[in-house]
């Protein structure tokens, strides 16, 4: 409880911007189409957007996209590929720690972060056709619609 | 024409076998898969382990290239050339961006002044940041055991944003910044209460 309060009032001081207190992540790369969409409405996406749970990530023919994750997992994307943040939770003082992502199609790189690490069961990547789990790794998935 | 089921079986049986000497039956040939995960190596040169799972059961994966096809029923892993790798990922290569790096920083007992090995450091923790897109930086101080809970909580938290400020100051440009304190409860080094640990007196900086 004293921990949230005060870290809640030096985001405050530390003047962070409202949209970013939310984010899970931030794109870091993009070129050609690619978009960001947050509760059913696609926003093209730039370098420094914030990424939140429950986004869809989406490149279109061409398009590429890269995502740096708070928890260091950095993942990219290459052209036609459709991810979604299920579920991230990410504090590790408390011992919350899940990732949980869905890949529609395309192809992907992921370097895993702090979450697979600390607690490996937690990070699940579904496909069309069933769920990766994953243990501290770096992987490459390639999914054709 | 109604036939009876005997005749319907002879005829059906004389069609199958004058397909059967027309042509031969083209040989299987199974579609490419296209769908497939493949574990790659760490940056530290280690290997992780995969899990895949689906209606066709669960595999491990824990060799460096190896992969699996991801059509339901691969069960059978498989070494992935570099040649379809690179088919297949070079965009999404292409796309990464830097990876995260992080620092750790020290503290004499009880204060928030750098010690001075660590003061050194800052020069390198602002080249870091420099060229990467958007840099987000996450500064998370801790104290030693010495003292209470709350106050370590607090001690930690003026650590982190001491640091915090020194990196503003030295001009870099931050796009996203988080200051937390884990107080004594995230040890470097575990040890009983109330004892001094030099290494437990830090604050981790993280540049992504």
């Amino acid at each position: 409880m004293i921990h949230t309060t005060l870290m809640l009032i030096l985001m405050l001081l530390a003047g962070s911007p409202a949209w970013a207190q939310d984010a899970i992540g931030f794109v870091k790369t993009v070129s050609g189409s690619a978009e960001v969409i947050d509760t059913g409405k696609a926003v093209k996406a730039q370098v420094g957007m914030p990424i939140k749970t429950g986004n869809t990530l989406k490149t279109g023919p061409g398009g590429t996209l890269g995502i740096t994750f708070k928890d260091n997992t950095v993942m990219s994307f290459g052209p036609d590929t459709e991810l979604t943040v299920d579920e991230y939770l990410y504090a590790p003082e408390t011992d919350n720690l899940k990732f949980g992502t869905s890949v529609a199609k395309g192809s992907l790189q992921v370097v895993s972060g702090a979450i697979a690490k600390l607690k490996p069961k937690s990070v699940t990547m579904k496909t069309p056709t069933g769920t990766i789990g994953i243990r501290g790794t770096h992987y490459l998935v390639k999914i054709e619609p | 024409m109604i036939l009876d089921l005997k005749t319907w079986i002879f005829v059906c049986a004389a069609l199958l076998v004058a397909a059967g000497c027309a042509t031969p039956p083209p040989p299987v040939v199974p579609p490419a898969p296209k769908s497939y995960v493949v574990l790659m190596d760490n940056q530290d040169g280690t290997v992780g382990q995969l899990s895949v799972s689906s209606t066709g059961g669960e595999i491990l994966l824990n060799k460096s290239h190896s992969g699996v096809d991801l059509d339901g029923t691969g069960t059978t892993p498989y070494t992935v050339d570099e040649s379809r790798i690179n088919r297949d990922f070079a965009e999404a290569f292409s796309a990464q961006p830097p990876l995260p790096v992080s620092f750790v920083l020290h503290y004499n007992i009880g204060d928030t002044v750098l010690t001075v090995e660590s003061q050194a450091m800052i020069p390198a923790i602002l080249e870091a940041a420099k060229n990467r897109p958007a840099p987000d930086v996450s500064v998370i101080g801790h104290t030693d055991t010495m003292g209470t809970v709350e106050a370590n909580e607090i001690l930690g938290l003026q650590r982190a944003k001491s640091v915090a400020e020194i990196i503003k100051n030295a001009g870099l440009n931050v796009h996203d910044l988080t200051i937390s304190s884990h107080g004594e409860k995230n040890l470097m080094v575990i040890t009983l209460d109330n004892t001094p640990e030099p290494k437990n007196r830090r604050v981790e900086i993280t540049i992504r």
